[in-house]
């Protein structure tokens, strides 16, 4: 009798088991799809610039705050595009998926246009913070006149140059205000021993393999290059058909033949431009002047006399100081229709995104908990000197914030190191100079199927034509293959819509 | 005349039949046997052939939230615009050329080498020879290109540091396209080519030592032992491979021609692999990039039917 009781309570037990192992089964495979979930427990994809995965302290405090529960698919920042496409192919894309940058958002804008996403415009004005978001950034985001996405501010352009301070010096050079001095910079920090040791072992700028967010980009608004496209005879050209480009590309062809700049460049990851700048073997680089704070932490640590400064206003032959500037918004976040099924739970999820803009969550999830992370002094946000602990536990929570300063409250950033102060001065400074891009706001079918695929003839050439692999016919080559494979109908469409 | 050819087509059809329930019975007879071929069958029919449906959406313009059957079709559009593209016949001779440096470079070398091996009297030193040349192909390509990277850049590189003490002209090998296919085959000499000798040594292993013996009476000296009885031993294993070899004629590794591909070298190191990863995942054309893969597929086949044919026309065994 005992034993077949035993039986029963095993048999039981297994049944039981079988059925629980199967019922999660089922909550797990759903979830994996992306379209469970009501609006108070949901999923942000998110672009993570760590390299680690944050731990979940900040988060706790944030869901505990806004009383939803939230999940975070963290991506990391070099692989972003690809899985961004894998999951919108797969259908698989969470509630709220933020956008890397300007380009995604082209890319997909056919799909925003065919409704797979929600307009949110219509219900901006039911949240006291969202509808503090600035209209001229909304304006640069709008499909059709329609709104689909809330952006994340960023400064317009902090684009600038960094350079040893120590080494001008030693030289008796002056900070360079035009291309001319800054090419006699980057000659005597080639030539002439900037670090007085005797040997011939330094360059001037170090660059990396991005026309972009490397110096190239930067360099052209100092010559006044148009920002990707500008007019001419009352049309609309691509910037590589303007001779400010031209100049610019000579300009690095001669640093490039001189050795002023690192000779490989066209092939450096980021990683390795910093390093040539942090260990002293090279005194220029041109980016975000913001960078100057990493760099110079890590530049003390290998020899504590280095002495960093920035400068923004370098002119070009024409005597003009211009820079390019962003549209406003660094990445965007927009909510997919097969993951948000309902509006309630769109509005739910806006509701979050409403109290992220808070200035207490907003701190929290930019600052992190005060007292641990940051301190405030003169109503700003001064952050703890352990990056360690702040690259942990905070750093990658900027990534989901919304709106910027003005809008969401949250303090400006004060620093001890003066040098990052003068950065962010310069910043704002650039807001006078912007070369905005005038083809923000129009649309061309083509530029939005082929556009990324024809850029890259052009960065080829343009990379080929620096190192002197082919020449102005060369280049004048590519810019017909451009044209002929597309750029034409470009050129057209986006003088039409204008 | 009538009744002949009747009766002789009567005649194939009766023995077809026979055969036929032959191989049923056979079938039937050892039906535990061939149950066991059922997992490896499913395992090719789920995850080899089922998602080969999705190739429909070469055919069609893909969108995700359309998806397969939603979309529109719009019938060889892809493929037109593939074999129009100024880049098809670039991309085609870069896959090209990198498989004839593949078959007619790097084959080769692991035969040789096992030769060579073979050819070595103390086992200890074979053994530790062995050993040492497998180990690259345990490292990734990442590894793999990045030391080249180190070694071989012009701000610092070791070899150029090299070059210019002995007063040679520094080389730019990585911004150079004449570089990048010699710099592709070494990397995959140096990684592949020990580990490619295993199979060979084996076959070697299984030659029959009474030829040696034989030979050597007759007066054969090493080499000549090694022409005549080694290699055609192994010949069926050489041919085998080779067939293997020209079936992956369009495999040639994504990863590592992505890693070595950049700006200045794109015109010999574009090939359909990175064509694809870079339309369809980077740049979302879905749609385009199946076709070039499908395409690619095509070639594939087509290489290793006509492979093994050759095989049989020489007299070999070939894969099936």
């Amino acid at each position: 009798m005992l034993n077949r009781k035993k039986w029963k309570l095993t048999t039981i037990i297994l049944l039981s088991l079988l059925v629980f192992v199967g019922c999660s089964g089922d909550s797990a495979s759903s979830e994996g799809a992306g379209g469970s979930g009501s609006g108070d427990s949901f999923a942000i994809m998110a672009n993570l610039h760590t390299p680690e995965v944050p731990n979940d302290k900040i988060l706790e405090k944030i869901e505990e705050e806004t009383n939803k529960e939230i999940e975070i698919q963290w991506v990391p920042d070099n692989n972003y595009e690809d899985r961004l496409n894998t999951a919108f192919a797969t259908n698989s894309l969470p509630e709220a998926v933020f956008l890397k940058n300007q380009s995604s958002f082209i890319q997909f804008r056919d799909a925003i246009e065919d409704e797979q996403f929600w307009e949110v415009g219509q219900y901006l004005d039911q949240f006291e913070n969202l509808s503090k978001l600035k209209d001229t950034v909304l304006d640069n985001t709008r499909i059709n006149g329609k709104l689909y996405t809330l952006y994340q501010g960023r400064p317009l352009s902090s684009q600038g140059l960094i350079y040893r301070k120590d080494w001008a010096n030693n030289l008796g050079l002056e900070e360079p205000t035009t291309t001319d001095e800054f090419m006699e910079m980057a000659r005597a920090f080639t030539e002439d021993d900037p670090d007085g040791n005797g040997e011939d072992d330094t360059f001037g700028l170090t660059d990396r393999s991005d026309l972009i967010y490397g110096a190239f980009k930067t360099v052209s608004s100092w010559f006044g290059t148009p920002n990707n496209w500008g007019e001419q005879d009352g049309q609309l050209q691509p910037e590589f058909m303007f001779d400010e480009y031209k100049q610019t590309m000579d300009f690095f062809k001669e640093m490039y033949d001189n050795g002023y700049i690192n000779q490989d460049f066209p092939v450096t990851s980021k990683t390795d431009q910093q390093e040539f700048f942090k260990n002293g073997t090279a005194g220029m680089y041109v980016g975000s002047m913001g960078d100057v704070v990493s760099i110079n932490n890590d530049a003390v640590a290998i020899n504590p006399d280095v002495e960093f400064d920035v400068q923004n206003k370098i002119k070009g032959p024409d005597g003009e100081y211009g820079v390019w500037s962003i549209p406003g918004y660094g990445s965007l976040v927009m909510f997919p229709k097969s993951a948000v099924e309902t509006e309630e739970d769109l509005l739910n999820i806006l509701d979050f995104f409403d109290q992220m803009m808070t200035p207490e969550i907003a701190n929290l999830s930019y600052w992190g908990i005060e007292g641990e992370h940051y301190e405030v002094e003169d109503d700003r946000a001064l952050p703890s000197d352990d990056k360690a602990l702040t690259d942990r536990e905070v750093k990658p929570y900027m990534s989901i914030g919304i709106g910027e300063p003005e809008t969401n409250g949250r303090y400006e950033s004060k620093f001890d190191y003066d040098i990052k102060e003068k950065a962010e001065e310069l910043t704002k400074e650039n807001e006078e100079y912007l070369i905005e891009d005038p083809t923000v706001p129009l649309y061309s079918e083509t530029y939005v199927d082929d556009g990324a695929r024809l850029q890259e003839i052009i960065t080829d050439a343009t990379y080929n034509y620096i190192i002197g692999q082919i020449d102005e016919a060369g280049f004048a080559d590519a810019i017909e293959d451009w044209k002929s494979q597309g750029g034409e109908a470009i050129i057209e469409e986006f003088n039409a819509s204008e | 005349m009538e009744t002949t050819t009747l009766t002789a087509k009567e005649e194939a059809k009766q023995v077809k039949k026979m055969k036929r329930s032959e191989t049923w019975r056979r079938v039937k007879r050892n039906k535990m046997i061939y149950l066991m071929i059922l997992p490896g069958l499913i395992y090719f029919l789920i995850y080899k052939y089922l998602p080969m449906y999705g190739l429909i959406i070469s055919f069609q313009d893909y969108k995700p939230y359309l998806g397969i059957f939603g979309s529109e079709w719009v019938g060889l559009e892809h493929f037109n615009r593939l074999f129009t593209s100024s880049e098809f016949w670039m991309i085609f001779k870069n896959t090209l050329v990198l498989f004839g440096l593949q078959i007619f470079i790097y084959f080769p070398i692991p035969i040789i080498i096992s030769l060579m091996l073979n050819e070595v009297r103390h086992s200890f030193f074979k053994r530790g020879v062995q050993t040492l040349i497998y180990i690259p192909h345990f490292m990734s390509w990442v590894v793999i290109v990045s030391i080249s990277y180190v070694m071989l850049t012009l701000d610092g590189g070791i070899v150029n540091a090299i070059l210019e003490t002995l007063g040679f002209q520094k080389v730019n090998f990585l911004l150079n396209d004449d570089w990048f296919r010699p710099m592709y085959i070494l990397q995959v000499i140096w990684r592949e080519a020990g580990w490619g000798t295993i199979i060979f040594l084996a076959a070697i292993t299984a030659v029959d030592p009474q030829l040696y013996e034989a030979a050597r009476m007759d007066g054969a000296n090493r080499f000549r032992q090694m022409w005549h009885i080694t290699l055609p031993a192994i010949r069926n294993v050489i041919i085998v491979l080779l067939i293997l070899k020209i079936g992956d004629v369009l495999e040639l590794g994504f990863e590592h021609v992505y890693l070595l591909l950049n700006s200045s070298n794109r015109n010999v190191a574009e090939i359909f692999d990175t064509y694809v990863y870079v339309a369809g995942l980077q740049q979302g054309q879905f749609s385009y990039s199946t076709a070039v893969g499908f395409f690619k597929g095509a070639v594939g086949l087509v290489m290793v039917v006509f492979a093994n044919w050759l095989a049989k026309r020489f007299n070999e065994e070939g894969i099936y």
